[in-house]
């Protein structure tokens, strides 16, 4: 056996690929358990693409005075803290 | 040009080495062969990885929801697509064989085998009366004795004849060279020329085994 004039000879049939067609396919193969076996992907929230976060734990009062002055600057909390950081460095380097 | 898909829910029983054999010899013979690797073992990716003989590429990681535009995609002038599927029973296996000229269900010659593999003729053949038109299809044996037919198997050649079925044959014998394909990758033939593959076995008589396999299979495509 050689040479693709041989080849040349083979066809293909013709197969409709309809949406009505593989889903009558997929009928007829849950039928005798040829179910969807794809990998589910994984449940639950996706996590958040902010990272390095903080969940200090603080009296009350200072949490609120924190989320109130964030929220008077028009600012996040996380954000808030990092002026704070910044102003905390800048008086320790002095 | 044909699509030939690979299928039995059983793993182990060949699928994979039919699908090298089919690739590498067409390959061979002149054709552009595509080779589809659905299975989530990564068989043929793995003995791709090794190196692939002139004519033959390979697409890897396929889903159910990509498995009919794949194989459309890759059908064309020319070129021969060989599917080779999971090992288990799942709704890729079933969209797979609406879409093939020839289904192939490999199975080893026992009890065992021959029972979950029915159970792809089945499909087969509850999908030709869905969509109102034939597959062809045709088991093949494989593993089976260089040296002797056990009762075993004469007795399961005689109970598929008997049901009707298409047995390929030769059948595809137990053979360390198959096996080491997918540790060397490419083909028999550089597999004999090149003295450092190291088989244990006897690669001609693989070979020779290969060939006439698949020009069964050819006879079956024409």
């Amino acid at each position: 056996m050689s040479g693709s004039n041989r080849l040349a000879g083979l066809k293909a049939r013709s197969k409709d690929t309809t949406v009505a067609e593989v889903r009558r396919v997929d009928e007829v193969g849950e039928a005798r358990g040829f179910v969807d076996r794809s990998p589910r992907k994984k449940p639950g929230r996706k996590p958040s693409p902010r990272t390095h976060q903080l969940h200090p734990k603080v009296f009350p009062e200072v949490g609120e005075a924190i989320a109130a002055e964030a929220e008077r600057l028009g600012i996040t909390q996380g954000q808030l803290v990092e002026v704070m950081w910044e102003a905390y460095q800048t008086r320790s380097d002095g | 040009m044909p699509v030939i898909v690979m299928a039995s829910p059983k793993g182990g029983v060949g699928k994979s080495t039919c699908a090298v054999v089919l690739a590498t010899e067409f390959a061979r013979m002149g054709a552009d062969v595509t080779v589809l690797d659905c299975d989530p073992n990564k068989s043929l990716s793995r003995w791709a990885s090794h190196g692939l003989p002139k004519g033959v590429t390979i697409h890897g990681d396929i889903g159910r929801a990509e498995i009919v535009p794949t194989i459309k995609a890759a059908d064309g002038d020319g070129k021969i697509v060989i599917v080779d599927l999971e090992g288990v029973a799942s709704q890729l296996v079933s969209r797979a064989i609406s879409q093939a000229d020839l289904v192939i269900v490999p199975m080893q010659p026992t009890a065992l085998d021959a029972e979950i593999g029915s159970e792809a003729l089945a499909l087969v053949l509850e999908e030709e009366e869905a969509l109102g038109r034939s597959i062809r299809h045709a088991v093949v044996l494989t593993k089976t004795s260089a040296a002797v037919k056990s009762r075993v198997q004469k007795e399961l050649e005689e109970q598929l004849r008997g049901a009707g079925l298409d047995l390929i044959e030769p059948s595809l014998v137990a053979r360390a060279a198959f096996s080491e394909l997918f540790a060397y990758g490419s083909d028999l033939t550089a597999m004999m020329k090149d003295p450092e593959m190291v088989t244990g076995g006897k690669v001609d008589k693989a070979l020779e085994n290969a060939q006439k396999f698949t020009e069964a299979v050819y006879e079956r495509l024409k």
